[in-house]
């Protein structure tokens, strides 16, 4: 556990801006950002999720993070399987969890959509069934001062090592969703794929 | 499938404390007492209003309990049983699963921030005298078992000698209406796990911690053992959005993966704490995870779930059936699979059905399933 800290890249990637740190521990595979331009004005509406941008933009980061590295979907078959899904986010879904809220409290119907994407592994389940991904499935909830993403993606990366480290996969998507809650915010999404930097000359 | 660190290299994992609130009351000695009578514990919502809802029923606390105060009581509890003074506290970080902060979504604006999940963990492991730096889990179903995984994960593997794995959710009106709409909720009022006949689930309160420890520090410090957590695995399904996959491969995997960890054979194992969330396709694809994962033997080990004595308790359930399973290793009785109508042909495995079965195996599985296709198997040994 004691890996040495690496921002060494092996496949080539699209740089995007981003404020968020790099891997310590883990090698970067491939990363897809919302928004990547100007032209990211509202996530790709995903069949299925309602209400919120939350799921849309997990799935939007997921796909160009990952056709990054394989073109289209499924995940290539001898790394899909092994490849861990972890969303880290510090607002939640909170479209989802004030619509849910308001309803209940106004004695509305809540329609049977709003029971399925009302926890973040039902996209994540999304995402693995889309790129035949079979890895554990882990989201993440943390707190703390400064920049969401950054703080959020330092959370799932650190998951990831323990996860990768232990041995239930050999690579993880790491999933950063922000929604907007002040006026003038943007929606903010990041994705990761990333697995342990092998030390050839450790010898082991 | 890659291999797995080595099982020389991984520091042996006990559990020195524990504590638990269902609807049976708070407390071992409650929940012990309620899987001993193998009496479901649901009666009818009166915590909120659910006149409007398909289904009025839950497995609660009477009352208004509030989650954090329950948390922390059960936290302390836990750290008071495992004998760990302040000093030992201060360095045992908290692992928490929660949906999230109840009264988050009904904050206004300025105080969103502080009612943020993490923000409610935070909290948590300050006011219990815990380490800095918990981590939240908000995996649904598998959240309490996907923490103590990793909390198992740090001590076999050197990164910490004691971790607190805890686990909170008392029934609400938000998921309670989500479930409904959902037609999750079984319309007959009662929990029947691989039965023929079952109708789904029904919520029920749980909050639950477990000092997780090396064996070897808490050998130093002269604790008491109450179970050796021999094996973990987590697999997702890389299926669906909320189906579990039917042939049960990814739940397979994470008992594959839970064994190898423990070096332990499919015979080995004399219980199953089985997810059971008694809805049609979760049980079945369970059902034929066993097959593929124990082989003969997934026919003949005798099987429950405990959701059909307290209730589903989503982010926390698998915490409270972990507790639910030491508490049975230890007592010598494997508790009843309650509401069993009939076999389902779809569902060939060794169901307790005729109240708690007297036996004292040497090694229990708590399984757990989860949207998203997500699958947790956690191997406990008894002491």
């Amino acid at each position: 556990m004691t890996a040495p800290e690496t921002t060494e890249v092996l496949l080539p990637r699209q740089r995007v801006p981003q404020s968020a740190p790099r891997p310590s521990g883990l090698v970067e595979l491939a990363r897809g950002a919302w928004p990547e331009s100007d032209a990211d004005t509202d996530p790709p509406a995903l069949a299925g999720f309602v209400v919120s941008s939350f799921s849309p933009l997990v799935a939007e980061v997921a796909r160009r993070c990952l056709t990054r590295v394989y073109g289209q979907p499924p995940a290539a078959p001898a790394r899909g399987p092994r490849t861990a899904v972890i969303i880290s986010t510090t607002t939640g879904d909170v479209a989802t969890a004030l619509s849910v809220a308001r309803a209940v409290d106004t004695g509305q119907r809540l329609g049977p959509l709003l029971f399925f994407q009302a926890v973040p592994n039902a996209v994540a389940g999304y995402v693995a069934a889309r790129w035949e991904l079979g890895g554990p499935v882990l989201c993440l909830s943390p707190a703390g001062p400064g920049d969401a993403v950054a703080l959020a993606l330092a959370e799932g990366l650190s998951a990831a090592r323990l996860l990768l480290a232990d041995g239930d996969a050999d690579e993880a998507l790491v999933i950063v969703a922000e929604q907007a809650v002040d006026d003038g915010e943007r929606d903010r999404a990041l994705a990761v794929l990333v697995r342990t930097e092998v030390n050839e000359g450790a010898g082991s | 499938m890659a291999d797995l660190p080595g099982r020389g290299d991984r520091q042996p994992v006990v559990l020195t404390g524990l504590s638990v609130l269902s609807a049976y009351g708070r407390g071992a000695d409650a929940l012990l007492a309620g899987l001993a009578a193998g009496r479901p514990a649901f009666a009818p919502v009166t915590r909120f209003d659910v006149a409007n809802r398909r289904v009025g029923v839950g497995a609660l606390l009477p009352g208004a309990p509030v989650l954090f105060d329950e948390l922390l009581n059960t936290v302390d509890e836990a750290c008071a049983g495992a004998g760990l003074d302040p000093a030992a506290r201060a360095t045992a970080p908290l692992l928490l699963a929660v949906h999230g902060d109840p009264t988050g979504s009904r904050v206004s604006s300025p105080d969103v921030t502080g009612h943020r999940t993490g923000a409610f963990t935070a909290a948590l492991a300050d006011k219990a005298g815990l380490a800095p730096g918990a981590r939240t889990y908000t995996s649904a179903c598998v959240a309490a078992s996907s923490a103590v995984a990793d909390a198992a994960a740090l001590v076999a593997n050197g990164m910490a000698e004691r971790v607190v794995a805890a686990a909170g959710y008392l029934v609400d009106p938000d998921q309670f209406a989500l479930f409904d709409a959902g037609r999750a909720l079984a319309a007959d009022g009662a929990v029947r796990p691989f039965s023929a006949g079952r109708k789904g689930l029904l919520l029920g309160d749980g909050v639950a911690a477990v000092v997780v420890e090396s064996a070897e520090a808490a050998a130093r410090r002269g604790a008491s053992v109450l179970a050796r957590l021999v094996g973990w695995g987590r697999a997702g399904d890389g299926y669906h959005v909320v189906q579990p996959r039917p042939d049960g491969a990814g739940l397979a995997r994470a008992i594959g993966a839970a064994l190898d960890r423990a070096g332990l054979s499919p015979a080995d194992i004399g219980y199953v704490n089985a997810h059971g969330s008694g809805s049609a396709q979760s049980d079945v694809a369970e059902a034929a995870a066993l097959a593929l994962a124990l082989g003969e033997h997934a026919a003949t080990v005798p099987v429950s779930s405990t959701k059909s004595l307290h209730g589903q308790a989503l982010e926390a359930s698998p915490l409270l059936e972990l507790v639910a399973t030491v508490l049975s290793l230890r007592h010598g009785a494997l508790p009843v699979n309650a509401g069993y109508l009939g076999a389902d042909p779809d569902c060939p495995l060794n169901v307790i059905t005729e109240g708690p079965l007297e036996r004292s195996p040497s090694y229990a599985l708590s399984l757990n399933a989860a949207f998203g296709g997500a699958n947790t198997a956690l191997l406990v040994g008894a002491v």
